[in-house]
């Protein structure tokens, strides 16, 4: 068995001044190179689980916090956030409170200058990132004259600068156009297959990118309710229950395997529209 | 708010935006001294005259303006509340009026000043010229970040009046005392989601090793060049001049 880069064992996360708990018993494991999909209804503990991750919780965050969090070998609630920032990069759901420099380059400068590298180092690191996600062009610019999309793709170059291994995202594309978020999706899935980053995204857009992951957790109420391959999860009863955030394309499937009489589990559109061919011919 | 977004800093090419911080605030400083130190109506109009080229030259003009425009009301406040009294008191109303223009005329000096440095100036820039002062970059990055979100919060002022406004306040009704009460529905929302959105850009400050070594590394140093030995020798040069002035006035 492969070395875990995360692994959460029996985590119980109550935030201070409240009373109902945002994590309970949350067993969880992911091993180098994995895309997981995370979704579930909001105020499920999506965000709280990400927070946990990069160590903002319970280091940050305080609370009552019982259980144990190992990321890349190190456990966060013994590591401060700046040490775990070189290992798990945390991307947020609005750009604008993530940047806060004048040009693209600061910005991304800005975590390797924090760890106090060498000029020649941030300069090579800097240019690296911004090559990696395709925003080369953008480096003198400033962020507020960007899209959503490329400020998001900055937010993400920003922390490539500083090499982690895994790569959160919470909802990177909640404030994006269709348009824009598929890029950023791309991106990802580009980062994972190439780079080799472990990717955890929490995601609405389920028909984006279900297709794209190896593997889907499903939040509800603090726990992990559902975990495996996309097809599996997003197909299984609870999940179906649940009824929120799932992709039309599953609905779709449903009601064409009643009419069919055949177990029909589709994940894209282009899925059902290469089988509705094979059909007609 | 408008007054605000006239002290945003945009992106410029000029010899006003390339010269050192440093060198701008050695300029800042003289010529608040003289626009503090002098009395004078024609004084206080040589200094205002001073600033022209200045603007010229850093091509700021449409926001220089922008910001005498947004501090309208404060002129007209500054304005008769030194009229009144002091005529009142004098019984002279042409040296009432007269001192009155001096004093609202050195408010508008003051914001002319600091309009050209902080337009010229970029955030990042002033905040590696205080780290360079060796003033700790804490504090530098706290005034940085200061700087950087009055824009995205006069936004977010402007979007919770829309709210309120489409929910029936009507902040321009009634008198004086009423109309700063009805700005009270505006500045809770806006305290509370300040306090909110620090929290999150505290949040991605950590998640990108902020505070991780003691001594950080800054990707550019700033270099006083001979551009600033002549911008401040100009610099001082002129205010000495504008105080050689007033004395023989």
């Amino acid at each position: 068995m492969v070395l875990a880069i995360i692994e959460v064992k029996g985590l119980c996360y109550t935030y201070p001044e409240s009373e109902t708990p945002s994590l309970i018993d949350i067993d969880f494991r992911a091993d180098p190179g994995e895309f997981v999909l995370v979704t579930g209804p909001s105020g499920c503990g999506k965000t709280t689980f990400c927070r946990v991750l990069n160590g903002l919780i319970p280091n940050s965050y305080g609370g009552d916090f019982k259980g144990t969090v190992v990321v890349d070998g190190m456990l966060t609630a013994t590591t401060p956030v700046y040490e775990l920032a070189q290992h798990v990069g945390l991307v947020f759901q609005n750009p604008e409170n993530e940047l806060f420099c004048t040009t693209v380059e600061r910005e991304v400068a800005f975590g390797p200058e924090n760890l106090a590298l060498s000029r020649e180092e941030i300069m090579m690191r800097v240019e690296e990132a911004l090559e990696t996600v395709g925003i080369s062009h953008l480096k003198e610019k400033s962020p507020e004259e960007l899209s959503g999309g490329e400020q998001q793709k900055v937010a993400i170059a920003a922390l490539l600068a500083m090499k982690p291994k895994v790569l959160v995202l919470d909802e990177p594309t909640a404030n994006l156009d269709p348009v824009s978020a598929k890029s950023v999706l791309e991106l990802m899935y580009r980062l994972n297959e190439k780079n080799g980053v472990t990717v955890i995204l929490v995601e609405h857009r389920l028909e984006m990118v279900s297709n794209l992951v190896d593997r889907c957790i499903v939040f509800d109420a603090g726990r992990i309710i559902a975990d495996g391959a996309p097809r599996e999860v997003l197909y299984s009863e609870k999940v179906s229950e649940l009824g929120v955030g799932i992709p039309k394309i599953v609905q779709v499937s449903k009601h064409l395997s009643e009419f069919v009489g055949e177990q029909l589990r589709f994940l894209s559109s282009d899925e059902l529209a290469s089988y509705i061919r094979g059909r007609r011919n | 708010m408008k007054v605000f977004r006239a002290f945003e800093y945009r992106r410029g090419t000029t010899i006003l935006h390339r010269v050192d911080p440093r060198s701008k605030l050695v300029y800042l400083i003289l010529f608040t001294v003289l626009t503090v130190y002098f009395t004078r109506l024609l004084a206080l109009l040589l200094v205002f005259l001073s600033f022209l080229p200045m603007v010229y030259i850093g091509k700021i003009s449409a926001r220089w303006k922008q910001s005498l425009r947004g501090s309208l009301f404060f002129i007209v406040f500054i304005f008769i509340f030194n009229f009144i009294p002091t005529a009142y008191l004098s019984g002279n109303i042409y040296g009432a009026a007269i001192s009155a223009i001096a004093m609202s005329l050195r408010f508008l000096n003051l914001i002319s000043v600091f309009s050209i440095f902080f337009l010229t100036t970029s955030p990042e820039d002033l905040t590696q010229s205080m780290v360079q002062l060796k003033i700790p970059y804490d504090y530098a990055l706290t005034f940085n970040m200061a700087m950087r979100f009055v824009p995205t919060l006069s936004r977010e002022a402007q979007y919770i009046m829309d709210a309120q406004r489409s929910r029936g306040l009507e902040m321009e009704k009634g008198n004086f005392i009423s109309r700063i009460r009805n700005y009270i529905p505006v500045l809770i929302p806006l305290i509370i989601s300040s306090f909110r959105r620090a929290e999150l850009v505290a949040d991605a400050m950590e998640s990108r090793a902020f505070g991780a070594s003691k001594k950080r590394t800054s990707l550019y140093i700033l270099k006083m060049g001979r551009r600033d030995l002549l911008f401040i020798t100009v610099a001082l040069a002129s205010s000495l001049a504008l105080f050689a002035v007033n004395l023989f006035l």
